[in-house]
C-alpha cells in the first residue's frame, strides 16, 4: 500500500452508529466545556498559583511523625525569613551600608513585618535566669565545683577584681562575686557569635565585620506576587549599601531568593518546551500537510489535553508544582502522537472517516495503554511532584486521545492530499535497513551487544539528593558563607529526641549533651543547641543548687573572700543570704514566652503521638562526621539520628531498584498483552524499546555518569512510547506502508523536540530524564523500522 | 547656674555643637602624644556596691599598636592580663588561668578594641559608641563618655577621662553602681618603655 487512495469505493458506516458517533462528539464537547470552566474558575476566580517550594518534592518521612513535625518546625522557622548581611573592613562603614539598606526595606513596609526587636537589652531578657541564678551551672563550672578545691574559688574571685575590665557584668559584683552568672551567660552566647553592638546586631569573620539585618516577610515566601515584589527591593536595597560604602559585601539568604530563583527558571523553562514543542510541530505538519487544518486539529488536541491534564490535577492536588509543570511542558511532544497518527492515515483515503477510525483505534488504544500506564508507573514513587507529573501527563494522554477518537472524523470530512515531503518521508522506509538472515545483520547485531555488555559492565549509581536541586550555585553559595559566618546549625541534619514528659526530655538532653560537649572539644562539631542548655531539667537545677551553696556554706569560699577583702562577717552573712534564696525551678513553659527563645523556640516540638519531643541542632557538622554523629544517637536512650539528605538519597535508591524491577515485569506483561494481537510477531514490537533502553543505559555507563532514579523512570516512558512506534508500524507492516511510518517519525521527531528541549532543562532531575528520553527514543525511532515484518516474508 | 546658662546656649545654637564637638576631640587628638609603644605604672581601685573598702591593685601596663594590651598586676598578688586581636589570655606566673578566644567570643575584640581606645585616649574611635563631652584647659583635658544605646548603657553608666599628652585617669562607672579608678603614673614611650619579660609576652 502506497499513500494512493485504495480501490474500493468510500464505505458508510451505518445511520445509527453515524447518530452514536455525533451523540459522543457532543458529549465530550459538554466535558471540554466544563474543562475550560473549571480551569477558569481553578486560576482566575480560586487564583491559585504553582507550588515553587522544592521541600515539597520530596516525601514527607515514611514513618516517623516526629521526624516530619521536626523537619517542618525547621522549615517553618526559616521560611518566612531574610537574613542579609553587609559587610565592610571597617565597622563604620559597615554600619553606614547597613542603615541604607535598612532604608530601601523601611520604603516598602508593606512587604516587611516590622522586626521582632532583637535581643538588644540582655540584662533585661535574662532577668529569670538572673533571678533564679543560685540553680544555673556551666558545664566547667560544675565539674570545677565537682574537684573541690575551695580556694581556688576565692583566689580566682580576687583575681578577677584586679582586672579592669567588668564590663559585660549583668547586675553588681557581689551579687555574683564568684562569675558563675557571668560564665553561664558567656556560654549560652557562645552559641551563636552574633552580638549587639552600638544598636545593631555585629558579627564578624577574618576579615570583614557585618551588620547583621534580620528581614522578616510580611507575605508568603512562597507566594509568587511577593517573590516578584520583594527579590527587586532586595536588590535595590544592596544597591543602596554598596552606594553608601564602596567596597562592601551585602550577603542575602533566604527561602524566597531560592523559591524566586526557581520560579523564574521553572517560568521559562515552561515557555521555552512548551511553546518550542509546539513551534516544532506546527513546522513539521505545515511541511507534512500544507494545510492549515490538520495543524489546527492537532492544536486542539493539544489544547484540550493542556486542559485536561490541568484540570484534573487541579481536582486531585491542592497545589501543583512548578516542576510538574516543567515536566509537563513536555507532554506537548507526546500527545500529538495520536493526532499525527490518524491524519497521515487519512492522506489520500477517501473512506468515510469513521471507516479508519474504527481501522485504527485497536492500534492507539494499545499506545495510549501502554503510554499511560508508563506514566503512572511514576506514581509508584513516594515523591508527590512524580505522583504530580504522572497524573498531569496521564490526563493530558487520555483527553488529546479522546478529543482524537472522537472529534477528528467529524471535524475533517476530506483527506490531506499527499505533499512532496510526507511522500519523500513515508517513502524513506523502503530503504531502510531490515533485518535478514545475513552477515550485515549479524555483525551489527554483535557490535550493538559489545558496546551494550561494555557500557552496562561500567554503569554505577549514585542517589544524591541534589539531583532535585533547583537552585543557581551562586545563590547556593551565598547561603553557605551566610551559614558560615552565622554558624548557623545544620537544616537537614539533627538529633529527635523523645520521653513520657518535658522533664526526662530534658534529661535524655542534658545525657546527649555530655557526649556532644566531647564532640566539640575534639573539634567534630563547633557547637550545639538545645533547650535544656537554656533549661537545665529540675534534677539538674536541685544539684547544681546544692553545688552552688557549697560555696556559699558558712567556713567555705565566701567567708575566705570576705576575709580576704577585709571585710565583717556580717557582708558574708548578707551576701550568703541573698544568693542561697531558693528559687522556683526554671520551666520550658517559661523559656518559651520568653523572647530570648525566639531563635531557639522551634527546637522545642512539644506533644508528638503522646510523647515529648525536642530537636537538638548541630552547628559545624561536617560530611566525614556523620556516621560518628550516627553513632551516639545509639547510645543514648530516646535519642534518633535525623538526616533527612541520607534519607531522602537511601529512599531514592530504594526506588531506584524498585522501578528497575517494574521496567522488566512491564516488558513481560507488555508482551503478554501484544500476544493475543501480534502473536508470534509480538518481539518485534518490544525488540526496539529493550535494544533503546540497553543502549541509553550503555550510554550513561560509557559516559561515566552514574545511574539515578530519574534514568530509570525515563526508560519507563522509553518503554511506553517507544512499544507505541512497535505497534503502529507492525499494525501496518511491510516496507511499502508509507503512512504508519510518515506517523512514527513525525510523532517521533516532535518527541525528541520536547524532550530535548527538557534536556536542557536547569533541573539535574529534568535533565537527566530529557537527556536519556532523547537517546532511547531516538534509538528506538532509528531501528523500530528494521524489526517489521516485510510483508511476504515470514517470522 | 553655670550649666543651665551653658544648656540654653546650646540650644540656640544647635547645629555648631557638633562642630564644636568634633573640634574638641581634634583638639585633644592634638595634645595627645600617640606613641606606638607606651608602658606604665597604674593603680587601680574598685569601689564596690556593699563593700566597705574599695579593692586595690596595683602593676604596670602596656599599650602596643596593632598587638594590644599587656595589664601586669603586681600587688596584692601578681596576674597578667593580657589582650590581642584574637583573645583575651589571663595568667599567674606560668599558668594560664583563663584563656576567651575571638572565636568563642566575638566580644573580645569589641572589648579589646574599647579598653585600647580608652587607654590611648582615641575619641575619634570612642565617638562611634559614645557621646562625648569634653573640656579643655590649656594642655590638660577631660572627657565625659556616655553610652549611646541601651544594651551598653545597662552595663556602663558613664566614663570619665582626664588626661594630658597622654590618659591618666580613668573612672568607668558601671550601671550597677560599681566603679572602677584608675591611675596611670610613670609613662615612658617608644621600645625602651618595655621591659624584657613585657615584650616577650607579645
Amino acid at each position: 500500500m502506497s499513500g494512493a487512495a485504495p480501490a474500493r469505493p468510500p464505505a458508510r458506516p451505518a445511520e445509527p452508529t453515524r447518530l452514536r458517533h455525533r451523540w459522543f462528539a457532543w458529549l465530550w464537547l459538554v466535558v471540554v466545556l466544563g474543562s475550560v470552566a473549571h480551569n477558569g474558575w481553578v486560576w482566575f476566580v480560586e487564583k491559585r498559583t504553582p507550588e515553587t517550594d522544592i521541600l515539597a518534592l520530596l516525601p514527607a518521612s515514611e514513618r516517623d511523625p516526629a521526624v516530619n513535625k521536626a523537619m517542618a518546625a525547621v522549615t517553618e522557622a526559616a521560611q518566612q525569613r531574610v537574613v542579609v548581611l553587609v559587610g565592610h573592613r571597617n565597622w563604620g562603614d559597615a554600619r553606614r551600608a547597613a542603615a541604607a539598606y535598612r532604608g530601601v526595606l523601611d520604603r516598602y513596609g508593606q512587604w516587611f513585618r516590622p522586626d521582632r526587636t532583637p535581643v538588644m537589652d540582655r540584662a533585661e531578657a535574662l532577668a529569670p535566669w538572673w533571678a533564679r541564678r543560685s540553680a544555673l551551672l556551666t558545664a566547667d563550672d560544675r565539674r570545677a565545683l565537682d574537684r573541690g578545691m575551695p580556694d581556688q574559688w576565692t583566689a580566682s574571685a580576687l583575681q578577677n577584681l584586679s582586672s579592669p575590665l567588668g564590663v559585660g557584668r549583668v547586675g553588681a559584683w557581689q551579687d555574683d562575686p564568684f562569675g558563675l552568672f557571668r560564665h553561664w551567660v558567656q556560654a549560652r552566647a557562645a552559641e551563636t557569635p552574633v552580638r549587639p553592638a552600638d544598636g545593631v546586631l555585629r558579627v564578624a569573620d577574618s576579615t570583614l565585620v557585618y551588620v547583621l539585618l534580620p528581614v522578616t516577610l510580611a507575605a508568603e515566601a512562597f507566594s509568587l506576587t511577593a517573590q516578584q515584589a520583594v527579590v527587586p527591593v532586595l536588590e535595590e536595597a544592596r544597591a543602596a549599601a554598596l552606594h553608601a560604602a564602596p567596597g562592601s559585601r551585602v550577603l542575602t539568604a533566604g527561602v524566597i531568593l531560592f523559591a524566586a530563583a526557581a520560579a523564574n527558571q521553572a517560568n521559562t523553562e515552561v515557555s521555552i518546551i512548551g511553546w518550542g514543542s509546539l513551534a516544532g510541530i506546527v513546522v513539521l505538519m505545515w511541511f507534512t500537510f500544507r494545510s492549515p487544518l490538520p495543524i489546527g486539529l492537532v492544536v486542539l488536541s493539544l489544547a484540550v489535553g493542556t486542559l485536561g491534564a490541568l484540570s484534573v490535577s487541579a481536582l486531585l492536588f491542592d497545589k501543583l508544582h512548578l516542576i510538574t509543570l516543567v515536566f509537563g511542558a513536555s507532554l506537548v511532544g507526546v500527545a500529538e502522537d495520536y493526532g499525527i497518527h490518524y491524519l497521515c492515515q487519512r492522506i489520500g483515503d477517501r473512506r468515510d472517516p469513521w471507516v479508519v477510525m474504527r481501522e485504527l483505534l485497536p492500534g492507539l488504544a494499545f499506545a495510549l495503554l501502554t503510554t499511560g500506564v508508563a506514566y503512572l508507573g511514576l506514581a509508584l514513587t513516594p515523591f508527590p511532584g512524580l505522583r504530580q507529573m504522572a497524573v498531569f501527563s496521564a490526563a493530558g494522554l487520555v483527553f488529546a486521545w479522546l478529543t482524537v477518537i472522537v472529534w477528528f472524523p467529524q471535524l475533517e470530512r476530506s483527506p490531506s492530499r499527499e505533499t512532496r515531503f510526507s511522500a519523500w518521508l513515508g517513502a524513506t522506509r523502503e530503504r531502510w535497513p531490515t533485518l535478514r538472515r545475513d552477515r550485515r545483520t549479524a555483525a551489527v547485531l554483535v557490535v550493538t551487544a559489545i558496546v551494550i555488555v561494555a557500557g552496562l559492565a561500567r554503569v554505577t549509581t549514585d542517589d544524591d539528593i541534589r539531583l532535585l536541586n533547583f537552585t543557581p550555585p551562586a545563590l547556593v553559595a551565598e547561603q553557605r558563607e551566610v551559614g558560615r559566618i552565622l554558624r548557623a546549625p545544620a537544616p537537614s541534619q539533627f538529633f529527635l529526641l523523645r520521653a513520657a514528659d518535658d522533664e526526662a526530655l530534658l534529661v535524655r538532653e542534658e545525657a546527649l549533651r555530655v557526649r556532644l560537649d566531647s564532640l566539640v572539644a575534639r573539634g567534630v562539631l563547633t557547637g550545639y543547641q538545645a533547650t535544656s542548655a537554656w533549661v537545665p531539667s529540675l534534677a539538674t537545677q536541685a544539684r547544681d543548687q546544692a553545688l552552688i551553696a557549697g560555696l556559699y556554706a558558712t567556713g567555705g569560699p565566701l567567708d575566705r573572700l570576705g576575709a580576704a577583702l577585709g571585710e565583717r562577717t556580717a557582708w558574708a552573712q548578707a551576701t550568703r543570704a541573698r544568693l542561697t534564696t531558693p528559687a522556683n525551678g526554671l520551666t520550658v513553659t517559661d523559656w518559651l514566652a520568653n523572647p530570648v527563645a525566639g531563635p531557639y523556640r522551634h527546637l522545642w516540638l512539644g506533644a508528638v503521638d503522646r510523647q515529648r519531643a525536642s530537636v537538638v541542632a548541630l552547628q559545624g557538622v561536617d560530611a566525614g562526621d556523620l556516621a560518628q554523629l550516627r553513632a551516639v544517637a545509639g547510645v543514648v536512650p530516646g535519642v534518633t539520628w535525623v538526616d533527612k539528605v541520607a534519607d531522602v538519597s537511601a529512599l531514592m535508591g530504594r526506588h531506584r531498584r524498585q522501578m528497575t524491577g517494574v521496567v522488566i515485569v512491564s516488558f513481560a506483561l507488555l508482551w503478554v498483552l501484544l500476544l493475543p494481537r501480534y502473536g508470534r510477531r509480538a518481539w518485534r514490537v518490544l525488540a526496539p524499546t529493550v535494544i533503546g533502553i540497553l543502549l541509553a543505559l550503555a550510554a550513561c555507563g560509557l559516559a561515566g555518569q552514574p545511574l539515578q532514579l530519574f534514568h530509570i523512570l525515563a526508560l519507563l516512558l522509553i518503554l511506553g512510547m517507544g512499544v507505541d512506534y512497535g505497534i503502529f508500524l507492525e499494525e501496518h507492516p511491510g516496507q511499502h506502508d508509507h503512512k504508519a511510518w510518515l506517523a512514527v517519525a513525525l510523532s517521533a521527531a516532535s518527541t525528541l523536540l520536547s524532550f530535548g528541549l527538557l534536556g536542557v532543562s536547569a533541573t539535574p532531575a529534568l535533565r537527566t530524564f530529557g537527556i536519556t528520553m532523547l537517546l532511547g527514543i531516538g534509538v528506538v525511532t532509528l531501528i523500530a523500522p528494521c524489526f517489521c515484518t516485510s510483508r511476504g516474508v515470514g517470522d | 547656674m553655670k550649666r543651665a546658662l551653658l544648656l540654653s546656649a546650646l540650644a540656640l545654637v544647635g547645629p555648631s555643637l557638633a562642630a564644636q564637638g568634633t573640634d574638641n576631640v581634634e583638639r585633644i587628638r592634638a595634645l595627645l602624644v600617640r606613641p606606638d609603644i607606651l608602658c606604665g605604672q597604674f593603680a587601680q581601685a574598685k569601689v564596690l556596691v556593699g563593700l566597705q573598702r574599695p579593692v586595690k591593685s596595683s602593676g604596670r601596663f602596656c599599650v602596643v599598636v596593632d598587638k594590644g594590651i599587656l595589664w601586669r598586676t603586681l600587688r596584692p598578688f601578681p596576674t597578667t592580663l593580657r589582650l590581642t586581636r584574637d583573645d583575651i589570655v589571663e595568667s599567674r606566673g606560668e599558668e594560664t588561668t583563663a584563656r576567651l578566644s575571638a572565636r568563642q567570643e566575638p566580644a573580645v575584640r569589641m572589648i579589646n578594641d574599647l579598653l585600647f581606645s580608652l587607654l590611648a585616649g582615641d575619641m575619634q574611635r570612642l565617638t562611634g559608641s559614645f557621646d562625648i563631652t569634653s573640656a579643655i584647659d590649656g594642655k590638660s583635658w577631660q572627657a565625659r563618655l556616655a553610652p549611646r544605646e541601651g544594651g551598653m548603657q545597662r552595663v556602663i553608666g558613664g566614663i570619665d577621662l582626664t588626661g594630658g599628652e597622654f590618659v591618666n585617669h580613668i573612672v568607668i562607672r558601671e550601671a550597677s553602681g560599681d566603679r572602677t579608678e584608675i591611675t596611670f603614673s610613670a609613662i615612658a614611650t617608644g621600645k625602651g618603655a618595655m621591659q624584657a619579660d613585657e615584650a616577650r609576652q607579645f
